[in-house]
């Protein structure tokens, strides 16, 4: 949890830098610092940069299955990208995954507000009950909850078809197979990935909240404010700088979800829940087709480092000091 | 020659990097012992039992001296572990594949050539050419066929009998008729399914485009052209809808055969037959012991025309990887395993695979150890035809088109016309790939 | 439960009796923020129930059209089978080795660069956190390519130094990222009063900033942890033998082309997931104390 850096963003960090005076002892602090940093250098130097690196070159040829085999390859020029642009699927994997991650996020996060909002009105005994909950479904590997998911929307056997069955609502549901319908397969994702993101989420801003300046909420209930509106109003606003760090990283673990889908739809049915990395995946390790997947590859990196920086810009305007 | 440079500097610079980081976290090799070799088979889950390797690498132990290594794999996205596995400086000596797989792994390069041990390998007798043919490759042999498997429609005894029917039908009309009289009788169970079919089985639709003188695709001298929307392809799937829209019950529209699994069905009572192959029918006494061979039935799928439907032999190869350090072990590993004595005694006798061979087909159905319940799957193989022979087949398979193809027609979300359309499109780029 | 029903109905009506009007109002409200909250418990805790039910149900119980929510014989076959007739412990071991190595090598290391990041300026300083920040963003796919090709090359496939690599990649990025807010937390004159009575840089490194960003340290290994533990698709790709797999492609092994056996995934689940959840339970405090110290400076 990265919260201690939530800073009001209108509060500028006072100077507090080891810049001391004495020239020599500047010139030994620095020496520590790139000491310090060396290590961590060299792993992120080899491990990931020049795998990118790599990856870039590889999107030039036509690296592929034989080339796994026996070595050759040959360079294609821009090839891959033109035909990775040319992909309808490709875009519509990209598009998809856009909105998925939307849907995942503000669902999440308009839940764990609640759940937060919830519990800050709960006694002692209640609360605890609800943090024994909500720490079960975080701590779940999500290759387990995957795999458990599957079995509470088994056709024929699953208990939520059963119960959906037992509503008389949706009719006959036993034998649905969900992730075989598209709406149904990424409802199931959805609310997997929800159960899991929502506990972090509730019990993040509840501590949020339980710090906030009580006097400052009775007041708003004297002057006869609702609860709703006290919430939006007062609470909301107050709890802002946490709520924007939750939703930065909801946006990009969101972004990256990938064992549920693999485990719950492989990206199916006819490639429809595929987001962008199920899609690169299949190319680059289904398909074999290496090339293709590092082109897609570049081509992502090249749209996310393109919202970093305007993320980043956007941190550095409001004075957070990187 | 430029671009291998650059690529091999950018390997050296992250390969100096790495070392520098993990100070020499990578060891050396030792030095395998010659006498002591071990010799790694990649078994299938579900093909061959571990008596029936047992039994080989016993053989191969006594004639050979070296160990075997078994692992055994899971299917679940085997062509990403088969690929980074012979990819591999030390690969899998010995591979259990899918006969539709073979190919595409010969043709690019990660298999070994066998084509030198062939007459070896083949030991007089004469491979079932549903597995030979997708294990050849430009004339050269890239796998030995390891064991067969054909579909057959498997229906309860009790159900048929309930519905007054004795016999097993042999024609079309008499089929359906079957399937009319039955579902007759259970005509107050909205739940009852006379003949389970799901609508993504491609296996299913494919023996009915088959029996309408249909097929997928077709070489014509380089190029390969999609005809399943040709005049009889489309005949017969839209027969295959029919049937399936028919006798099949809604929800099974979108199934696959494995989700949910179709042998419960007919498990448990609420199916009254449907199409699988003869691994079907220990899983049927899996999920219901109280059900014996006594009260299940085969019999081949009629075909409308006549003869019984041609099914699509599945199977598997064994085949040597091409980096194998164990090569002429592993040649002598599978000469055993194709072996008369071997596939008759084991891959037949115990397993209930069909053997790999013609000859071997009809000794076991002479032999006195035929069960009557494998009847339907040794009739259907007899009448057998293989998808269009492209390395680049298996990526139909994988990225599901043709799950997408049968499943848009069995729910009628396309008309037949189209999806066949769209398919032979995609089926032209895929097998034309270079 | 009638006897508990009839003792908070009385004590509603006794302390009902005793209110003003606006405190009944505020009584009642309680009462249905608690059934609110007691529905969300059920409906959020249910899948959990019901994996661990199904784990503990014998074979011929789970496969039944009308579900059972209470087992009608406890059974620990599942279990067993789980256990003993799969590479559990291997597996079980494989993850342990790879996860711990991973994380303690990047909470070292991003101790470590967070230290040189925070506590000192020097040039470049901004360049490098701009670019852990666009490593962090870099989807798991993209790296995955160059990495198998090349771990290929060198032979690092199929062995734990591979995979530890790989996942310290990919944890190292965030672990910086996420220690950063706590080392900021600290108050910078406590350095130089230490610097003034002669300690060395390290010493401060070890004595007084370590302690005080204990929790970052912790909550950091935490989100390594969950990472690491989880992964799937690198151990899938990068491990080849069923003895070199790690607990979550162990846990997707139950399922086969001939159907899941979903009591032993059940089971394998309880299994997989149950020190998880006990390690999470021990150290949910620190983490929510760690973030809410930060939250309202």
């Amino acid at each position: 949890m990265r919260t201690p850096s939530q800073r009001p963003s209108n509060v500028k960090a006072p100077p507090r830098r080891l810049d001391a005076g004495r020239p020599n002892k500047k010139l030994s602090q620095g020496r520590f610092a790139a000491m310090l940093l060396t290590p961590t250098g060299v792993i992120l130097l080899a491990l990931v940069l020049v795998p990118i690196l790599f990856l870039i070159v590889t999107s030039f040829t036509d690296f592929n299955q034989a080339s796994l085999f026996t070595g050759t390859f040959k360079f294609k020029g821009f090839a891959q990208y033109v035909v990775a642009l040319k992909d309808i699927e490709f875009w519509k994997a990209l598009l998809r995954t856009f909105i998925f991650t939307a849907a995942l996020v503000i669902g999440s996060l308009l839940i764990g507000m609640a759940v937060a909002q919830m519990m800050t009105k709960l006694g002692t005994v209640m609360r605890y009950i609800v943090t024994f909950v909500l720490i079960f479904a975080w701590a779940m590997p999500n290759v387990a909850s995957s795999v458990v998911w599957k079995w509470l929307f088994q056709p024929g056997y699953g208990i939520v078809n059963w119960m959906l069955t037992k509503l008389h609502v949706f009719g006959n549901m036993l034998n649905v197979a969900w992730s075989n319908n598209t709406t149904l397969a990424f409802l199931c994702i959805w609310m997997l990935v929800i159960w899991q993101a929502v506990p972090y989420i509730a019990i993040t801003l509840y501590a949020a909240t339980t710090q906030l300046d009580q006097s400052c909420l009775e007041a708003a209930q004297i002057d006869g404010a609702g609860h709703i509106r006290t919430y939006w109003q007062i609470v909301v606003p107050l709890i802002k700088p946490s709520i924007m760090v939750i939703a930065m990283l909801s946006i990009i673990w969101d972004f990256n979800v990938f064992n549920q889908i693999w485990l719950v739809s492989q990206g199916g049915p006819n490639g429809t829940t595929s987001t962008i990395g199920v899609f690169t995946y299949k190319k680059a390790f289904v398909n074999f087709d290496i090339a293709q997947g590092a082109a897609i590859s570049v081509i992502t990196v090249i749209i996310l480092m393109a919202l970093t920086g305007v993320y980043v810009r956007n941190l550095l305007k409001s004075g957070e000091d990187l | 020659m430029k671009k291998k440079i650059l690529a091999s500097a950018a390997v050296s610079l992250s390969v100096a990097m790495l070392l520098g980081a993990c100070g020499g976290a990578s060891g050396s090799k030792s030095v395998e012992d010659a006498k002591d070799q071990t010799l790694t088979v990649w078994a299938m889950q579900g093909d061959y039992t571990n008596e029936t390797l047992d039994a080989i690498n016993k053989e191969f132990t006594k004639r050979t001296g070296a160990k075997v290594k078994v692992q055994t794999q899971q299917w679940n996205n085997i062509t990403t572990k088969v690929t980074t596995a012979l990819s591999t400086a030390t690969p899998p000596d010995v591979i259990d594949m899918g006969n539709t797989q073979v190919m595409g792994f010969a043709s690019s390069g990660g298999l070994m050539d066998l084509t030198s041990h062939a007459s070896e390998l083949h030991g007089g007798s004469k491979w079932l050419s549903g597995l030979e043919e997708p294990a050849t490759v430009d004339g050269k042999l890239y796998g030995v066929p390891a064991f067969g498997a054909a579909r057959a429609v498997i229906y309860s005894k009790k159900i048929w009998k309930d519905a007054g029917i004795e016999k097993a039908p042999t024609t079309w009309d008499e089929f359906t008729a079957d399937l009319d009289t039955i579902a007759t009788k259970h005509a107050s169970d909205p739940d009852f399914i006379p003949f389970y079919l799901p609508g993504q089985y491609w296996y299913s639709a494919l023996q009915f485009v088959w029996d309408a003188g249909g097929d997928l695709a077709k070489k014509d001298g380089d190029t390969w052209k999609g005809t399943t929307s040709s005049e009889k392809s489309i005949e017969g799937l839209k027969a295959w809808k029919d049937f399936q829209n028919k006798y099949s019950n809604k929800a099974s529209q979108t199934a696959t055969e494995v989700d949910p699994v179709q042998d419960q069905f007919l498990a448990q009572g609420k199916a009254a037959a449907y199409l699988g192959n003869s691994s079907a029918i220990p899983q049927i006494k899996k999920i219901d012991s109280s059900i014996t061979d006594d009260d299940l039935g085969t019999f081949a799928l009629p075909g409308r025309l006549g003869k019984n439907q041609p099914s699509l032999v599945a199977g598997s190869d064994w085949a040597v990887a091409v980096k194998s350090q164990h090569q002429d072990l592993a040649v002598k590993w599978l000469k055993i395993a194709s072996s008369e004595e071997i596939q008759q005694k084991w891959v037949f006798g115990h397993d209930g695979w069909l053997p790999n061979s013609v000859q071997g087909l009809d000794k076991a159905m002479k032999s006195s150890d035929f069960k009557q319940v494998n009847t339907g799957f040794f009739e259907a193989a007899k009448i057998s035809k293989s998808t269009p022979a492209s390395p680049q087949w298996a990526t139909i398979e994988g990225d599901k088109s043709i799950n997408e193809l049968v499943e848009g027609i069995a729910t009628g979300n396309t008309s037949v016309e189209n999806a066949a359309k769209t398919f032979d499109q995609h089926v032209e780029q895929v097998l034309n790939k270079k | 439960m009638s006897e508990t029903m009839n003792v908070v109905s009385r004590a509603h009506v006794k302390s009902g009796a005793a209110m003003t009007g606006a405190h009944r109002r505020f009584g009642w409200r309680r009462c249905g923020t608690n059934v609110i909250a007691l529905i969300f418990c059920v409906v959020w805790i249910f899948p959990v129930y019901w994996m661990t039910v199904t784990a503990f149900k014998p074979r011929n119980e789970i496969m039944t059209t009308t579900p059972a929510f209470i087992p009608k014989h406890w059974s620990l076959v599942n279990f067993y089978s789980a256990i003993m007739q799969t590479s559990f412990l291997q597996n079980l071991e494989n993850s342990v080795i790879v996860t711990f190595s991973a994380i303690i090598i990047s909470v070292f290391l991003a101790f470590l660069a967070c230290a040189a990041l925070t506590l000192y300026r020097f040039r470049g300083r901004r360049v490098i956190m701009v670019l852990i920040l666009a490593m962090q963003m870099l989807p798991g796919t993209a790296l995955l390519i160059p990495q198998f090709i090349v771990f290929n090359q060198m032979g690092l496939l199929n062995r734990y130094i591979g995979l530890i690599l790989a996942y310290i990649a990919m944890v190292l990025p965030f672990s910086i990222w996420n220690m950063r807010g706590f080392f900021l937390a600290i108050p910078v004159d406590i350095f130089e009063s230490a610097r003034v009575e002669g300690a060395s840089e390290w010493q401060i490194l070890r004595k007084i900033t370590f302690p005080l960003v204990a929790p970052g340290v912790v909550s950091t290994s935490v989100f390594a942890f969950i990472t690491a533990w989880n992964d799937y698709l690198t151990a899938y790709t990068f491990m080849r033998d069923q003895a070199k797999y790690t607990l979550p492609v162990w846990l997707s092994s139950f399922t086969t082309p001939a159907g899941t056996d979903f009591g032993g995934q059940m089971a394998a689940s309880v299994l997989f997931s149950l020190p998880v959840v006990v390690f999470f339970m021990i150290v949910q405090r620190n983490i929510a104390k760690g973030s809410t110290a930060g939250a309202v400076k």
